[in-house]
């Protein structure tokens, strides 16, 4: 590691090289050449979030297929004189124009739907329009003959006779093309072209997607940007250097550009959910770059590290685990979202970690390299608030300390208070309320789905398996039975199946007569009026064989709460239906909902699979269970209280709520391990946990609180999308890091004061010299890793040659263990130096001070010499936390004893 | 009814005699419209409509149609399956609108269709009589556009091409026709909308059959390209046949016998 850090440290020109020619790459695979364009793809459908092969996905992709979508535009349009020969050539004006739109597959209108009449043996299958062309005196009985059929009734016109509706079935068009086309503005200037400036509201799936994927888009536009406004604002306000704020700016574009790289890669969309990547990853890149930089101005008050390449090395070094552990720990995090079986929570997570890692690995290569030829130096002046950071850290640490009890119960406390305010969650999404109440989509919803008794459409898929099974009366009869219960279901606006159809034809071919509104009672008679009679229609209700059929619903709820509860009942009651007769619920809000509840679902094996994974990384790199258990409780702390608080506002959790758990773990131990490294360095140099504490917040506070500010106002920027989903997660985000700022600040140096901890990297560092085991008595019998940690739980001292180590006649009670170099043991007899040995590699001096007794002799060191210097205290650390360790040690020394008595007694006899 | 009649009309589409070397429009559709003779009968018509999941049905029925004064009629009974057999339908053309009568043994009435909807769907088939009509007028009034010669399917075809005038209400935007150089039969005729085809009609140059003198696609395709539906036609014994009964065009007698 350290040969890799030397090379970078030695060859930033190379490392700056390298980096421009990758971000030339990436920038390259970003951009479409023929367009110009971005190559990113855009995928505002809910639905399509669910898997391919999901079984739910599958049977509404069939319906799609055999019965054409549901999912029409509908247009509303206000037309006073409805009901009259000019009103009802402005619905044909109007549907002959909506016709001819690119894309569209077809219109149901009052131009287009049939309105059978009899009169006598002729019957009358022309259209509403074409009558009152023809026969102007039937338009006084057309808001009744609309009222009377379901095929009609707050379909084709409002129930106020004041609206005429338009579906307009798009076809095979995909969203981004219908976005492209700007369908509502087209649909709007043609309407005006017929109408005037008649009020016309437009609705439908189609719609409500392109409105989300431009809302994607101008939140895109809108967060990154203005992320990257905060990161020069704030990186100036706390480093006052341009060129550092400049060089950690291009750090955070390369960073996104890296990862909107990937995502062209792996083929990976932006929809609902990974739409919040940019900006995160912006966020992250810039807390990173605030603690290199941090380490980076740290450097100049030490001006023993040197300059150039010794000044990078040393950022490097002091950056370097924080950093990587940071990186580690946010990548594990959100890739414990790999679990969700949702394509897209999974991109999020390949995408978000790969965005983490990449903004760690050019923080610790390129920033560095950029600060050093770009000669950042900082001038004589201190960084901005250092004194007051210092002053706050001061009283902090005293705080902290004085009231260590109280504040690791309350935290403990908040923990089941929080789970069980957190019972009260539930999951949903209101996708209409997903935008704000002045924006026209939302508006037009509304008013759509007053006015025509609801504007969200699902479907029931009857399936028979037996061919002619849905021409036998009594079979009919059942579905007519249960379009009744579906009508007195208080969610529902209209129901319309085959069986409608049936009747409507039935009449009109018995000469209008009311009684005939029913099921004929033969099979032959129903399949002969629905083929020779149905035409266009029945094919998007029941199938050629008669085995299967569509029962459409249009519904007045949105709220995958309200859906799920009205399709769970649909459900129940399609259960009792008897064979031959299956039926299953379907539709777009259904698969909505189903995503919702998957996303959900996934979330308590998310966050423990997170915090199990932070906790694994972090036991091994302080080299102790406890020690890592210790370093999560803060995280843990603001997630219970974030879901605490979604259980006492009654906040759902929605596709995007549900992200904000895991991002906080993987982003808030990132503040915590800050603070544990420096404190465990510190306490170690002073041997005393108490200053430590105050040195390691003064050290971290100023970069930590950068950072969370950073990180906060990063996701308030969300607080400027359209999208009020994404508005919550900001808002939700950046409050559950500021409860994380508030523990590191508080509980994190409460936890820590009592704890000394022994990192990854320092193990690594430790230098025994060859086999220490082996060659040092005292750390015989243990592994190399466990002398090593015994090194680091002591002192390991150099003393150069002259230095008195132990003062002959001392009060003292260090035991030192020569680790290399030489030491002569002498005393000092009447003024006569006199030598009494010479201490090499292994040879442990002092244990008589550490019994209680003076030093008997001077030692002192006649060449370099590298010392480990214990004392019972230590040793005390080290039987509390490293048990086995200290008794091997304890054994050693006492065999050490045993054997140096026997040599004394020896010596005697 | 009526837009069976027409596509069995249009698929019945036969060449008299050679080619002309220096073809134009006028020679093609003269052509075409030539090798459709006075009076006929198909002894079996055969349906079969797939939805997008491929469920079928077939119908089976018997084709009748004369001409009277240049004016169409034709009837067709269905003859299976048996819940359907006996239904019949019988279209009339004249000036001043073409008449539709319609037969329902379960029901046992006939009833006179006035006012359909010339875009729909004909016994839910992909057939409607609005997409015959286009091309009727192809080669009926409207005058088409010959474009450049080619192959399909390595036969030599001629291409013609209709777009509707702005005042006509046609649902599609174009019609582009490939008709045999040697027979003259439409091998394809695609319908479209905007720039997209959105149905297209087709007939494998090897069901191209030839009774006497006249040429006829004994079995053509019809897919909705939007909705993957298709309907196949096929045509069994076709005959000509000078001498049909009047009662097979007569509305109160239509629906009667074999």
């Amino acid at each position: 590691m350290q040969r890799l850090i030397a090379w970078i440290a030695t060859r930033p020109w190379t490392v700056l090289l390298i980096t421009a020619l990758l971000g030339i790459a990436a920038t390259l695979l970003l951009i479409d050449p023929k367009t110009h364009g971005l190559r990113l793809a855009i995928d505002p459908s809910i639905e399509r979030l669910l898997p391919p092969n999901n079984a739910e996905r599958a049977l509404y992709d069939r319906m799609r297929r055999q019965f054409g979508d549901s999912d029409a535009v509908i247009v509303a349009v206000q037309l006073d004189d409805l009901y009259t020969p000019a009103g009802m050539a402005k619905v044909e004006a109007l549907t002959r124009r909506y016709q001819k739109l690119p894309g569209a597959a077809g219109v149901i209108s009052l131009a287009t739907v049939p309105n059978p009449v009899a009169d006598g043996d002729d019957l009358d299958v022309s259209t509403f329009t074409q009558q009152a062309r023809e026969h102007p005196e039937r338009i006084a009985g057309f808001a009744q003959r609309i009222a009377a059929s379901p095929l009609f009734r707050n379909t084709l016109a409002s129930s106020d006779g004041r609206q005429a509706a338009f579906a307009i079935l798009m076809g095979d068009l995909d969203a981004r093309a219908f976005m492209a086309a700007d369908y509502p503005g087209r649909i709007r200037a043609l309407t005006h072209e017929v109408v005037g400036d008649a009020p016309l509201w437009i609705t439908g799936r189609p719609i409500g997607a392109a409105a989300t994927a431009r809302a994607l888009i101008d939140a895109l536009k809108f967060t990154v940007p203005t992320v990257f406004a905060i990161i020069v604002v704030l990186l100036f306000v706390a480093f006052r250097d341009w060129r550092a704020t400049l060089a950690s700016t291009l750090t955070v574009g390369l960073t996104l550009v890296g990862t909107l790289a990937v995502a062209v890669l792996l083929r990976m969309p932006f929809n609902l959910v990974t739409a919040i990547v940019p900006a995160l990853v912006v966020t992250l890149g810039l807390s990173y770059t605030i603690y290199l930089l941090s380490a980076f101005y740290d450097s100049f008050a030490k001006p023993w590290i040197g300059h150039g390449h010794a000044r990078t090395r040393w950022v490097i070094n002091r950056a370097g685990i924080g950093l990587m552990l940071s990186g580690a720990t946010t990548a594990a995090s959100f890739l414990s979202l790999l679990i969700s079986s949702l394509p897209a929570i999974r991109n999020f997570a390949v995408l978000a970690a790969a965005g983490s890692v990449i903004g760690m690995i050019l923080t610790l290569t390129f920033l560095p390299s950029l600060l050093a030829v770009s000669r950042c130096a900082r001038d004589t002046r201190a960084p901005s608030a250092t004194r007051w950071f210092a002053g706050a850290a001061r009283w902090l640490a005293a705080f902290d300390q004085r009231h260590r009890t109280l504040i690791i119960a309350i935290a403990l406390l908040l923990i089941p208070v929080d789970a069980l305010l957190a019972l009260r969650i539930h999951a949903g999404a209101e996708f209409s309320k997903s935008f704000p109440q002045s924006s026209v989509v939302r508006r037009d919803y509304e008013r759509i789905n007053a006015d025509f008794n609801g504007a969200n459409v699902i479907s029931i898929f009857i399936d028979t398996h037996v061919n002619d099974a849905l021409t036998d009366p009594a079979q009919v009869a059942r579905l007519d039975e249960l379009e009744q219960w579906l009508r007195r279901q208080p969610e529902v606006g209209s129901v319309v199946s085959y069986v409608d159809h049936l009747k409507l034809l039935n009449r009109a071919f018995n000469g209008d007569d009311p009684q005939h509104y029913a099921i004929p009672d033969s099979a032959a008679a129903i399949k002969q009026l629905l083929i020779f009679g149905g035409g266009d229609a029945i094919r998007h209700v029941v199938d050629p064989q008669f085995r299967s059929a569509a029962i459409t619903l249009r519904i007045k709820v949105d709220g995958s709460r309200q859906v799920d509860a009205l399709s769970k009942r649909i459900s129940e009651r399609l259960a009792t239906m008897p064979p031959p007769l299956n039926g299953v619920v379907t539709g777009s809000p259904i698969l909505a909902t189903r995503t919702v509840q998957e996303i959900v679902s996934g979330q308590f094996y998310s966050i423990v699979i997170a915090s199990v994974a932070i906790w694994l990384l972090l036991s091994a790199m302080f080299s102790s269970p406890r020690a890592g258990f210790i370093a999560l409780l803060p995280t843990v702390v603001p997630v219970a209280i974030y879901f605490g608080t979604l259980g006492l506002l009654d906040i759902a959790l929605s596709p995007t709520t549900c992200l904000i758990a895991c991002i906080v773990i993987g982003i808030a131990v990132d503040d915590t391990i800050q603070f544990l490294a420096r404190f465990n360095a510190d306490a170690r140099a002073g041997a005393d946990e108490g200053p430590a504490v105050a040195s390691a917040l003064g050290a971290v506070l100023r970069p930590v609180t950068l950072s969370t500010i950073a990180l906060c106002s990063g996701f308030l920027a969300f607080a400027g999308s359209t999208l009020s989903t994404q508005v919550q997660f900001g808002l939700l985000s950046a409050f559950t890091l500021f409860l994380a700022w508030i523990m590191n600040i508080t509980l994190t140096p409460a936890l820590g004061s009592k704890l000394r901890i022994v990192t990854f990297w320092d193990l690594l560092r430790v230098d025994l010299g060859e086999s220490p085991q082996h060659t040092i008595p005292l750390l015989s019998g243990l592994s190399l890793r466990q002398a090593r940690v015994f090194a680091l739980m002591s002192k390991l001292e150099k003393h150069a040659p002259g230095t008195r180590v132990i003062e002959e006649g001392d009060q003292a009670r260090d035991i030192y263990v020569v680790v290399d170099g030489q030491l002569e043991v002498w005393v000092d007899r009447h003024g006569e130096h006199k030598h009494l040995t010479t201490l090499g590699r292994g040879a442990t001096v002092g244990e008589a001070g550490y019994f209680g007794q003076r030093r008997t002799a001077n030692v002192q060191a006649t060449t370099d010499v590298r010392l480990l210097r214990f004392d019972s205290q230590d040793i005390e650390r080290l039987r509390i936390r490293y048990p086995r360790v200290a008794a091997l040690v304890l054994r050693n020394l006492n065999r050490i004893q045993a054997e140096r008595l026997a040599r004394a007694t020896a010596m005697l006899q | 009814m009526k837009k069976t009649i027409s596509v069995g009309l249009l698929a019945l589409a036969t060449a008299w005699g050679p080619q002309a070397i220096a073809a134009t429009a006028d020679s093609i559709t003269a052509c075409m419209r030539a090798n459709v003779p006075k009076s006929l009968t198909v002894r079996q018509v055969q349906l079969d409509a797939s939805d997008a999941e491929g469920h079928t049905r077939t119908l089976h029925g018997r084709f009748y149609a004369t001409r009277e004064d240049d004016r169409l009629r034709a009837m067709i009974r269905i003859s299976s399956p048996s819940d359907l057999a006996g239904a019949s339908y019988l279209l009339r053309e004249r000036d001043s609108g073409d008449e539709m009568y319609m037969y329902m043994p379960a029901l046992q009435k006939v009833r006179r269709i006035t006012g359909g909807a010339v875009d729909g769907s004909l016994w839910g088939t992909d057939l409607s009589y609005a997409d015959i009509k286009q091309i009727g007028n192809v080669f009926d009034g409207r005058q088409p556009t010959l474009e450049p010669d080619t192959t399909l399917d390595g036969r030599a075809v001629h291409v013609l091409s209709v777009t509707p005038g702005d005042g006509e209400s046609a649902k599609f935007s174009r019609v582009q026709a490939w008709v045999d150089a040697q027979h003259c039969v439409a091998l394809r005729v695609d319908f479209y909308e905007g720039q997209t085809v959105r149905k297209r009609l087709s007939v494998d140059p090897k069901d191209v059959r030839q009774d006497g003198a006249y040429w006829y696609a004994s079995q053509l395709r019809v897919q909705d390209l939007s909705q993957k539906t298709q309907t196949i036609l096929k045509v069994l014994d076709v005959q000509a046949d000078d001498s049909l009964a009047g009662r097979l065009f007569n509305p109160g007698t239509f629906y009667v016998g074999n």
